[in-house]
């Protein structure tokens, strides 16, 4: 079987996020990268589980500069076969998801795994739109996936309840939480992953439908005030004209 | 999760301040590369996140101990012990033709630290396996390589350091366990040991034992004492049997409780069997190798630790709030809430000094192991020059990341208040784990003996001279930035006082006084130890203000400029406790050699 591993490269959870005066520009200095936990621990880990169970091969994409190789030979290092590199600066969804759509319609992966969202845009659109382009069934937030032949059973948390669907290969599939259980890459696998194939392919050209202009932070959040226990008072006069909540 | 180290601070000092990348460029070391460090840097943390800090608090509750025979350790470690073996910490450093990974001693180290500053109960059992497997590996015959190597690697079987016995301490002239040569080439060994870290547990299938004993006949002193493997089962075909040793106890410290310390007792029933790693007599000088990788690695876990230590006390100092900042009119603003105590100058000294020692420390501990990675790698006059430079600094770091740990932890604790010797806060065990680092591996005042009796004088002063040129590099790139002249100055300062102490301190050991040449040998490592740091800082402030200059930033800027104040900080309130200690060491008068009346009463 053939498995799909959609990656994208994101801003560590603890960065320090900035921008530049005018908006427009993310501050990297400081900034560690790492795989977005949703590709890496979920998705890529049930790609490596399935082709455990039935063989086959499992392969990244990424649409980025070479920068992200790093962010890629850890895919290969945790155990993918081999990785594919769009090399694109992309500032949109859409066209990650065309150039991905480019390079996997003539594949015939089976899955098309990817993140449920990535954690820093969280735009949870990658993986609708790359089903959409190539005309596939897609199941996004899925925290259950099992194959037999070409059927795959897959199943989501819904409000109350969970989810089952029954659906048949090729699909793509959004992973969430619960999926897999993260695999940390030992040395030997780090040291392997250098002789395993990444491949880097000029992208397919196509010109983007939306242009962000401006990004900024959200208002930051009041400190914590301190109240004497004794003066009530001065509680009530907090609540009433500064936080307005009485 | 509560922080325990920083990544950024770990990865700014190993690529941008010491340029470990430089290792890759040799032979030995070109199958790896940043990349390759960093998603191992992040294994290690991610392995120390979920499986080492959740237990480190427990493993201090619930201590190893001696239950009827064995030693019971806490259950975490049934999974952790082997997943140190997979994710590579034992293997790392080895010959790929042993089954290693041929990691520097650098990077392997800067892993390591990761993991200890997590949980500092853990790192020796993988640590002292490796140390044992690395003499078996480096003087052991082809058949004990291929019978013990393997399985340690991969920490299914784990490894001990047998060298003290009760008698016999620090100094191991006085050993006594004996080797008695028997008919199949092995010998019969017999004998105790006690404080044996990691000696026996029931989540390894065997332990490795590596012994110092005397084969019968052997010269008396350290001349007759030889290094014997003697695993806790032997191998018999395919299968283990007993080996005869002994578990007789262990002992209950104050600190690093999850860490196992047992009491051995090898040939009880005349049956224990040990092989003969390299040549006779030769063992204590094995052992040295092995002992220079456990001194480096105390000094790692002093440096994990106060560094662990500092961002507790950090995250406190954010959230306590106690009393008001003292306004311009020298009064206190009532009216205003309380502030945090971070804001008070006495609190804030106290933390600069918590980041000064640990971050310091971790710039001495990447630096010694570097050199070590140099002399490992070099030829000629620069493979000298490296082995010089990591003899002498390897006291230093055993030593400064131990006792100035201590008091660094201390002042930790004391920002908590009365909560830092309360149970519930994390502080009063870091302030017992650290205790620790200055007492084993040989204590402070035999570090101490070494650099002043040993190192600082080895081959006409050559490390102090070549120590000398080093800082000389530093305090050139120093005063190419206005900023940093006045620190340079100092630093130089510094290295002209130490020439005069050491002119002095030797003196008596040309005239043949050399108890008094040695007397204040511990005042001279905490004089010379606070100047290397002192040199590091220097170094880490340089990086810093070099990336803030050129712009090549791999860090925010504020976390430059404050690696610029800590060496600020270094420089006013650490560096001028050496003018008191020269002074002590220069005083003619004598009080500590002992004379016919006692005085200590
Ligand atoms: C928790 C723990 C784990 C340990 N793990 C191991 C292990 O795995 N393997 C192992 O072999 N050993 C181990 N040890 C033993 C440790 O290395 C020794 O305790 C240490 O070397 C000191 O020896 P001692 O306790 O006999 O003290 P002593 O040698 O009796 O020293 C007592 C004091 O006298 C001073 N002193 C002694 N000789 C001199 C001298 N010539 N000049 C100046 N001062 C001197 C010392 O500095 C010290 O202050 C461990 C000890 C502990 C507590």
């Amino acid at each position: 079987m053939k498995f799909l591993v959609c990656v994208s490269k994101t801003p560590e959870t603890t960065a320090k996020i900035a921008f530049s005066g005018d908006g427009s520009q993310f501050e990297t200095s400081g900034v560690n990268y790492i795989m977005n936990p949703y590709d890496e621990w979920y998705a890529l880990v049930r790609a490596l589980e399935l082709k455990e169970l039935h063989g086959g091969s499992v392969t990244i994409i990424n649409v980025g500069p070479a920068s992200n190789d790093a962010v890629i030979r850890k895919g290969l290092a945790i155990g993918a076969d081999n990785a594919l590199r769009v090399n694109a600066e992309p500032n949109s969804s859409l066209y990650i998801a065309k150039q991905i759509a480019e390079h996997a319609k003539t594949e015939n992966y089976d899955v098309i795994f990817c993140g449920k969202e990535s954690i820093d845009y969280n735009g949870s659109e990658v993986g609708a739109m790359v089903a959409e382009l190539l005309d596939l069934p897609f199941i996004s937030f899925a925290n259950h996936l099992d194959l037999e032949g070409n059927l795959a059973t897959v199943s989501r948390d819904i409000e109350g309840g969970i989810e089952v669907a029954e659906v048949e290969t090729p699909i793509v599939v959004s992973a969430a939480k619960g999926m897999a259980e993260q695999r940390i890459p030992n040395m030997r696998g780090i040291m392997m992953a250098k002789r395993k194939p990444l491949s880097v392919v000029e992208p397919f050209d196509f010109a983007d439908l939306s242009v962000p202009v401006h990004f900024q932070l959200p208002p930051e959040k009041g400190g914590c005030v301190y109240v004497d226990g004794e003066n009530m008072d001065e509680l009530v006069r907090l609540l009433h004209q500064e936080a307005k909540v009485i | 999760m509560a922080k325990y180290m920083s990544m950024e601070h770990l990865r700014y000092v190993l690529f941008d301040v010491m340029e470990g990348e430089q290792l890759f460029k040799f032979e030995r070391f070109q199958d790896h590369d940043k990349d390759s460090m960093n998603i191992f840097f992040d294994s290690i943390k991610d392995f120390s996140d979920q499986e080492l800090y959740p237990c480190f608090r427990e493993m201090d509750e619930q201590p190893a101990h001696y239950d009827n025979g064995k030693i019971v350790v806490h259950p975490a470690l049934e999974k952790i012990l082997p997943q140190t073996g997979e994710l590579g910490l034992v293997a790392a450093p080895f010959d790929y033709e042993d089954g290693g990974l041929q990691m520097p001693l650098t990077f392997h180290t800067a892993a390591m630290f990761i993991a200890e500053a997590a949980n500092n109960n853990v790192p020796g059992y993988p640590g002292l396996t490796g140390g044992a497997a690395n003499l078996i590996a480096t003087f052991g015959s082809k058949v004990l390589k291929e019978q013990y190597v393997p399985n340690m690697l991969t920490q299914e079987w784990g490894g001990t350091m047998c060298l003290t016995e009760p008698q016999a301490g620090s100094s191991l002239s006085d050993i006594t366990t004996t080797a008695t040569p028997s008919e199949n080439g092995s010998y019969k060994i017999k004998g105790q040991k006690i404080f044996i870290s990691g000696g026996d547990h029931e989540y390894s299938s065997n332990i490795i034992h590596l012994v110092l004993a005397r084969i019968d006949g052997a010269p008396a002193g350290t001349k007759g004492i030889s290094l014997f493997v003697v695993p806790k089962k032997r191998i018999n075909g395919d299968t283990l049997e007993n080996n005869d040793v002994l578990t007789a106890g262990d002992f209950q410290k104050m600190g690093q409780r999850g860490y196992c310390t047992t009491h051995l007792v090898f040939g009880e029933n005349d049956d224990c069997q040990g092989w003969l790693l390299g040549e006779a007599n030769f063992g204590l000088k094995y052992m040295f190798q092995m002992m220079n990788g456990a001194r480096i690695a105390v000094g790692r876990s002093g440096v994990a630790i106060s560094t662990a230590a500092y961002y507790a006390s950090l995250q406190y100092a954010n959230e306590r709030p106690q009393g008001r900042r003292l306004t311009n009119t020298g009064q206190k603003d009532l009216s205003q809430g309380q502030t945090l105590i971070i804001n008070h100058p006495d609190v804030r000294r106290m933390l600069f000094l918590q980041k000064a020692v640990a971050e310091g420390s971790l710039a001495l501990m990447l630096q010694t192991a570097l050199y070590h990675d140099l002399h490992m790698v070099s030829e000629g006059a620069e493979k000298e020059k490296y082995y010089f430079l990591e003899e002498l600094l390897t006291p230093i770091l055993k030593t400064y990341p131990a006792e100035m740990g201590q008091t660094s932890v201390s002042n930790g604790l004391q920002i908590l208040g009365g909560y830092g010797f309360c149970s519930e806060f994390v502080l009063q065990q870091y302030h017992r784990d650290i205790r620790i680092m200055s007492l084993y591996e040989g204590t402070t005042g035999i570090q101490s003996l070494d650099l002043l009796g040993r190192k600082v004088t080895m081959k006409g002063g050559k490390a102090m001279m070549l120590i000398g040129q080093e800082m000389g590099a530093t305090i050139n790139e120093a005063n190419t930035y206005d900023e940093l002249k006045p620190y340079a100055k100092k630093l130089s300062e510094q290295m002209h006082l130490t020439t005069k102490v050491v002119g002095f301190l030797t003196g008596f050991a040309q005239k043949g006084e050399f108890e008094r040449f040695l007397s204040d040998a511990t005042l001279f490592m905490d004089f010379f130890g606070t100047i290397v740091l002192g040199w590091q800082w220097l170094k880490l402030a340089t990086a810093a203000k070099k990336a803030l200059v050129t712009g090549d930033k791999t860090q925010t800027e504020e976390f430059f400029e404050s690696q610029i104040h800590t060496m600020k900080f270094f420089f006013k309130y650490e560096i001028p406790k050496t003018a008191g200690l020269a002074q002590s060491m220069m005083d003619t008068e004598v009080l500590t050699l002992k004379e016919e009346k006692e005085l200590i009463l």
